[in-house]
């Protein structure tokens, strides 16, 4: 029964392996607008706290404090962590091999950067006034983040994952010379706001 | 030019070239699970393997069983030679696309 199917054309062909890669690429990757979204709703809304905290010229724009602002941060990216995790366990199939060995790898890499980071900001942090502590935290958060987007970008060979960490990077370097206040705004608006429209935009292209 | 290319009939039948298909999007060198490869594909155990076997026998795919405590696991790759087959079958189609788009410009 199984041989009897009807002989493809050339071009029946041609479309049935476009849309099995398509497929295949989706389940496999994970749907762009749960990756990014999150992440986007997180950035946008904790560093927007932030940004409410700190203000532009040294005068809270509103008067929240700095832990209620942090918590607002902590808890989006404890949601957006949970979210995608979740969702990587649920669409995992297993696959073996060079590609879950770069996987893991790379998992392990932002874990250990990421306490990196913690240890050097905690013993630096100490020496600040509490603005330029709150920015030092930041801004090697968003360095580690940029920099492992470029990386994960040439590893899986996804360009547009290379061009958000190098836009990261930009917006990082610009709003940890423009100050804390800034840097809560450009991070808000446009890595947050930059996550959500990426999620958008990477799932329109799947189709 | 001699003529029209003659397409590999091991890869050319529907749930064949659906199976190498995908198992090429993967990366060289890895290799996926049975149930995970079932899933992608839709299609029965049964059917899966039938067609798996057939690619086994034209060296396309390589069939590894091993066990994770006492867990049967099944990984499936494609090989070398069928990652070439199945480009050099691609390469086949989109000539005999484009030998119809010249001659009659209708593929239908």
């Amino acid at each position: 029964m199984v041989e009897n199917e009807e002989p493809l054309s050339p071009s029946e062909s041609l479309r049935l392996i476009e849309d099995q890669r398509v497929a295949t690429v989706r389940r496999l990757g994970g749907d762009p607008l749960v990756l990014y979204v999150p992440w986007g709703v997180a950035w946008l809304g904790g560093f927007g706290a932030l940004f409410l905290h700190y203000g532009l010229a040294g005068e809270p724009i509103v008067p929240i404090s700095i832990d209620l602002a942090l918590g607002v941060l902590f808890t989006l990216i404890t949601a957006a962590l949970v979210i995608s995790s979740a969702l990587n366990i649920r669409r995992s199939v297993k696959i073996k091999g060079g590609s879950a060995e770069s996987g893991m790898m790379y998992g392990y890499a932002w874990f250990l950067a990421f306490v990196t980071m913690g240890v050097i900001s905690v013993r630096f942090g100490q020496q600040l006034p509490a603005q330029e502590r709150g920015l030092l935290w930041a801004s090697t958060s968003l360095m580690i983040v940029s920099a492992l987007y470029m990386a994960g970008a040439a590893i899986w060979q996804a360009r547009p994952m290379f061009w958000i960490g190098a836009a990261l990077a930009v917006l990082n370097t610009a709003g940890t010379l423009a100050g804390a206040g800034w840097h809560a705004l450009l991070v808000s608006v446009f890595g947050g706001g930059g996550f959500i429209l990426a999620g958008l935009l990477l799932r329109r292209r799947q189709r | 030019m001699t003529g029209l290319p003659q397409l590999d009939p091991v890869i050319h039948a529907q749930a064949r070239l659906k199976v190498v298909a995908t198992l090429n999007t993967l990366r060289e060198g890895d290799r996926i699970a049975f149930p995970g490869l079932r899933d992608l594909l839709g299609m029965t155990a049964g059917n899966l393997s039938v067609h798996l076997t057939k690619l086994e026998d034209a060296g396309y795919v390589e069939i590894i069983k091993t066990h994770k405590g006492r867990t049967p696991i099944t990984y499936v790759a494609l090989t070398h030679r069928g990652r070439s087959a199945f480009h050099d079958y691609t390469a086949a189609i989109r000539q005999l696309l484009e030998s119809a788009g010249t001659g009659t410009n209708d593929d239908n």
